[in-house]
């Protein structure tokens, strides 16, 4: 109820905010509150280059916390599930749980000093009025000050605070990826069904996550030297993962919308697979590079360019 | 003059100089020749496979000097079933040359051929599926988890068309 009465109040500050045209660090924190805090459930349309499918997306939030689910309604069964989190994807035809370091959750996610960095790196401009899905949208545009990063474009429910189609563009405005709800239900309307399910009552490892669960944050010596402006350390931790003999060094840097990762490994003897290069997925740019006996991959929402300058300045400052 | 061609090539000069140079070498013969044959020393200093060197004047000497056959029409027929056969085969293979030198001039070959030599691949190639997991773990900490909700998690379940069409 608590929570309920804050995200009112933030909402007002929402639409207080697009009026006036005040901060949008309260703004944004009104959006990701509304993420969290609200009932929907829906479909949506994904697209990047000639790649389109549709999904359905589903988010309760009950005494137990947020429930979500994320499933591919076109294509091979795809499927995510997050709950306090934890979460599951389906993986040769079950649902496996995957190595997750959050903790249970963190809310708001948005920290401050995200949010302060964004406005020196981007501009943000109001676009005016849309209609998605049959609901009365805010569109906002954020221009990002280089061309390190991806511009964005959102619309925002007036009613509920939540982001209902949003689009990457690079500096040509061409469009990079966006997806956009087509159908979507809110509050009690919303699709709740799946929450007492067989599926999600046999989830392995369901509730079994101990507070302490959270990587401790480290300190593992590696550095870039080369991050674009406003880009700010998050997260530095070391992690198993899936199909890795040793564990993983990760750091997380972001602006306030995107984020780049940086992991480090060790060469696995025997590892054959050298498809070092650069790859893509909508928004999200991959490169990964052999350098001194090391795997460095490095993933974000960010341009090509930027990934590959912050591979190439990668280095190990410890002892 | 060939002292400033020679700087010229070296990219040396200012860009008013190069531009008022360049339009003497085109009017005066001499300086052109020059300005061949220094490329030519160029190119084969770089040792590269193929050597540019004007063929035009000679072609056409031959040409001129090449005699005109006048001979009478006997056996026409069969005479005329090879000049058609003949030319069908110049113009398939003039096809062929056109379609050659389309290839060479297709814009995105030179970038594709920087991206080889340098080791890296061309942007459009897709993320493998083998890379989920590097994406999963970017995912949970990314800030659009907190704007997009668990529609930013589209990123690691959307499936390449490769899949598709297994």
């Amino acid at each position: 109820m608590k929570a309920w009465v804050g995200f009112c109040g933030l909402l007002l500050t929402f639409n207080v905010c697009a009026a006036g045209g005040q901060s949008t660090s309260d703004m944004l924190k009104a959006i990701a509150f509304a993420g969290h805090q609200t009932d929907y459930s829906g479909v949506f349309v994904y697209q990047y280059g000639n790649h389109v499918e549709t999904s359905r997306i589903s988010h309760i939030v009950d005494a137990n916390g947020e429930y979500e689910k994320l499933e591919g309604l076109d294509g091979p069964k795809r499927e995510i599930i997050r709950h306090h989190g934890q979460v599951w994807c389906y993986r040769q035809n079950q649902m496996v749980q995957v190595e997750s370091q959050q903790g249970k959750d963190k809310f708001p996610m948005l920290l401050p000093n995200q949010l302060s960095a964004l406005s020196e790196n981007y501009k943000v401009r109001e676009m005016g009025t849309d209609r998605v899905a049959g609901h009365e949208t805010r569109v906002l545009l954020f221009q990002p000050r280089d061309k390190l990063r991806y511009s964005r474009k959102i619309w925002v429910d007036k009613d509920t605070g939540l982001l209902l189609k949003s689009a990457v563009l690079n500096d040509k405005n061409q469009i990079v990826e966006q997806y956009a709800f087509t159908e979507l239900k809110v509050g009690k309307d919303a699709d709740r069904s799946w929450i007492a399910s067989d599926e999600v009552k046999n989830l392995p490892g369901l509730g079994q996550m101990s507070a302490d669960k959270a990587a401790p944050a480290v300190n593992s010596g590696w550095v870039v030297d080369e991050l674009p402006a406003g880009f700010k350390k998050t997260t530095e931790l070391i992690r198993p993962m899936h199909g890795n003999h040793a564990p993983v060094t990760q750091l997380v840097y972001s602006d306030g919308l995107s984020a780049i990762s940086v992991f480090v490994e060790p060469v696995n003897a025997g590892d054959e697979d050298e498809n070092e290069g650069l790859s893509s997925r909508g928004a999200l740019n991959f490169y990964h590079k052999v350098v001194d006996n090391h795997v460095y991959h490095v993933v974000g929402e960010v341009p090509p360019i930027t990934v590959i300058q912050v591979l190439n300045s990668i280095r190990y400052n410890g002892k | 003059m060939k002292h400033e061609i020679s700087a010229l090539m070296d990219g040396e000069l200012f860009e008013d100089e190069a531009d008022s140079l360049l339009g003497q070498i085109r009017r005066t013969p001499d300086a052109y020749s020059d300005w061949a044959i220094y490329h030519l020393i160029g190119d084969v200093l770089r040792q590269p496979d193929s050597i540019h060197r004007d063929l035009t004047a000679r072609v056409s000497e031959c040409l001129r000097n090449e005699a005109t056959v006048l001979a009478p029409r006997s056996r026409a027929l069969k005479q005329r079933a090879r000049v058609f056969a003949l030319s069908a085969a110049a113009s398939l293979m003039g096809v062929g040359m056109v379609a050659w030198m389309t290839l060479q001039i297709n814009p995105e070959t030179s970038p594709q051929l920087a991206m080889q030599q340098s080791g890296m691949r061309p942007v459009n190639l897709q993320i493998q599926p083998a890379a989920n997991d590097y994406l999963m773990a970017h995912q949970e900490f990314s800030p659009s988890n907190d704007m997009n909700g668990g529609a930013s998690y589209i990123h690691t379940v959307t499936y390449s068309p490769e899949e598709k069409s297994q």
